[in-house]
């Protein structure tokens, strides 16, 4: 809401501006970085295994996180990028299982092929229906966690080693090779932010994002961008299924996974600075507010809190970050 | 269709009298489609086409009611309310603890964790300005976690209900027609609908949900209108999750999990707008009800849950783009 006054002539780096636009971003990173400092001083051996942990079990929440960005600041919302995580996670579980590196590849394209096809769908229903997106994802959400539950009906299946060391750095999903992890954590991530930012396809999103109607008006796409962006988040959200059955080694398609997957993708993209209404924040913001939602368990774990005392810790702590971005927000309208 | 400006469609001149008359009353339809259910159900199955059968819906919807209440009354101030069913199930968790202290203490009890965690929720809302999905969802974080570990320590005892809250939660009067919790939610929906109608208050609901920068300007408090929304809604809540351990007996800390998205589709389905100042109560009645006996359908043909999961989404939606077809707006 806050517009910045456009002064015509002025050259050089503006700090203010430069603050306001990267400033919650860079602070997500710093949070992160102090809150993996804070967690190496506490336990007594921090080495490279603890970091592959980190950084191999925060990916599915990462690439949710990233799809959720997408579709919120192109102006929608998805409820349902959880289902698409147990749905993609199931029909590869069941594909993969007992087979070699080089089909599981070709099952893990095919997977997210069909992930981006089916939400670019419910991305094209809500643009046709006129139905707001939070109630067709809704619907979604139920529809396509049913459907994982038809492909696998009780917790199984399997995938090759090499799949599984492909997102873990190890073929039993256990080690100290981090580098797995955080190629597969950074090259979406940056892709994504990359094309979000500097395609002509990415920034109509956030002009769709921004105002619609205006939008429209001015020759962009919306239909376009509404699928597109639908498409990409489910695209996502089967790598975060992928990433899921790489680490734990076998399906499962429980709904309550996919409801609580989403209520944290949203919380993880709010936290890193992506508006509800659309059109601002970036996937990098989203991405490490992603890993700070994981990382703040073995933290908490490490520090010697319980794990319930732990999950309300998080809650209120997610709730202050908020509150003082809230207030930061009023005291700056107040002052203009 | 193709071209997507998004204005909303005035109707137009040659269309037919029904449809301008449908589109004036779009409740109508609800009720309509609600019939047809319940005729298909009795069709599904005939013996659901008496008393007890009926009955049995009311007594599935009427929890679910009271909850999509709590959530009408904020998606009118343009929120939402994510912790529905964490407070539902605290709330309940509390009344079971208390229940050997007396019904009265258990139900006082039980309202006031609800009154107080949607009271927490609205000054996050109203006064930080946290964003309400967020607000909401962390609030449930936080009592998933403090109620699973009070049940390990302060909260340890009794998960049974008192037979007062059984009796209120799933008994029913008239020799078995009539469900208690029908009557509650009757008191429930003709408070709720009098005071969005009739009192100051609700119009004020209405005003935030509609234009918040105008109801500011034009001098309201928005900020104590949102506490006082989110501490009703928590009440509303609270009940919804003391009639549900009645009816079950027992509580444990799944209880009302479950409810959370229904109740956000029964006020949805009712013609509620997600972004605010539009939508009523009586929708969301007809929404609950719609959704009773779709549960209660899909029990009859007897498909996995994975089956029942699909045709309630896909109902969910059909009923959200007739709904968006028929008001010809969003």
């Amino acid at each position: 809401m806050t517009a910045a006054p456009v002064e015509v002539g002025r050259t050089g780096l503006d700090w203010t501006s430069l603050l306001r636009r990267y400033g919650w971003t860079t602070g997500v990173w710093l949070l992160l970085i102090a809150l993996i400092a804070f967690y190496a001083s506490t336990i007594p051996n921090f080495g490279s295994f603890q970091i592959a942990s980190i950084a191999k079990n925060s990916l599915p929440l990462v690439y949710l996180a990233i799809a959720q960005a997408i579709i919120v600041i192109a102006g929608g919302i998805d409820l349902a990028v959880g289902s698409m995580l147990i749905l993609t996670n199931a029909v590869a579980a069941q594909l993969m299982d007992g087979q070699s590196l080089g089909v599981s590849l070709v099952v893990a394209v095919l997977v997210i092929l069909m992930a981006a096809a089916i939400n670019g769908g419910v991305g094209w229903i809500i643009y046709v229906s006129r139905v707001p997106d939070i109630v067709v994802t809704l619907a979604t959400l139920f529809i396509i966690a049913g459907l994982a539950l038809i492909v696998l009906p009780s917790p199984g299946g399997g995938t090759s080693d090499g799949f599984r060391a492909i997102f873990t750095g190890s073929t039993s999903g256990t080690g100290s090779n981090f580098w797995p992890a955080l190629v597969m954590m950074f090259v979406p991530m940056l892709a994504a932010a990359r094309w979000m930012k500097h395609s002509r396809t990415g920034l109509s999103l956030y002009a769709t994002g921004s105002d619609s109607t205006a939008a429209y008006l001015s020759g962009v796409g919306t239909l376009k961008a509404k699928v597109v962006s639908y498409a990409v988040g489910g695209a996502f959200a089967a790598l975060g299924g992928l990433a899921s059955l790489a680490i734990t080694g076998s399906g499962e398609s429980r709904f309550a996974t996919a409801s609580n997957f989403t209520l944290r993708s949203v919380a993880a993209i709010v936290l890193g600075g992506v508006a509800l209404t659309g059109g601002v924040g970036s996937v990098v913001g989203a991405a490490a507010a992603g890993i700070v939602l994981f990382v703040l368990s073995p933290v908490l774990s490490a520090m010697g809190v319980d794990p319930n005392t732990a999950q309300v810790i998080q809650g209120a702590l997610i709730v202050l970050v908020m509150m003082v971005a809230g207030v930061v927000e009023l005291r700056r309208e107040r002052a203009e | 269709m193709t071209l997507g400006t998004r204005e909303p469609q005035l109707p137009e001149l040659n269309q037919p009298r029904w449809a301008i008359w449908l589109a004036d009353h779009p409740l109508a339809v609800l009720g309509g489609v609600l019939v047809v259910l319940v005729l298909v159900t009795g069709v599904i199955q005939p013996s659901y086409l008496s008393a007890s059968g009926l009955r049995n819906t009311v007594l599935l919807a009427a929890p679910l009611g009271i909850m999509a209440g709590a959530q009408t009354i904020l998606m009118l101030t343009g929120g939402i309310d994510l912790s529905v069913g964490m407070i539902a199930t605290a709330a309940a968790y509390v009344a079971a603890h208390q229940s050997p202290n007396g019904s009265l203490v258990a139900i006082a009890l039980g309202l006031m964790v609800g009154l107080l965690a949607g009271a927490v929720n609205g000054v996050g809302v109203g006064v930080f300005r946290v964003n309400p999905i967020i607000m909401t969802l962390a609030m449930s974080a936080i009592l998933v976690g403090l109620f699973t570990a009070l049940s390990f320590t302060v909260l340890q005892g009794s998960t049974t209900v008192s037979d007062f809250i059984s009796t209120l939660g799933g008994g029913s009067f008239l020799g078995n027609r009539i469900p208690y919790n029908a009557l509650v939610w009757a008191g429930v929906s003709i408070l709720i609908i009098y005071g969005l109608r009739r009192t100051g208050y609700g119009r004020l609901l209405y005003a935030i949900g509609d234009n918040p920068v105008a109801a500011r300007l034009s001098g309201v408090r928005s900020w104590q209108v949102l506490i006082a929304a989110y501490a009703v809604a928590g009440l509303l809540a609270a009940l919804a999750g003391i009639l549900l351990a009645g009816r079950t007996g027992a509580v444990d800390l799944q209880l009302a999990v479950s409810f959370l998205l229904p109740s956000v589709a029964a006020a949805v389905i009712g013609g509620t707008s997600i972004f605010g100042g539009i939508g009523s109560y009586s929708g969301t009645i007809l929404g609950a009800l719609i959704l009773g006996v779709l549960a209660t359908m899909l029990t009859f043909l007897n498909a996995g849950q994975a089956i029942q999961q699909i045709v309630y989404g896909l109902i969910v939606l059909a009923l959200a783009w007739l709904y968006a077809r028929v008001t010809g707006s969003s």
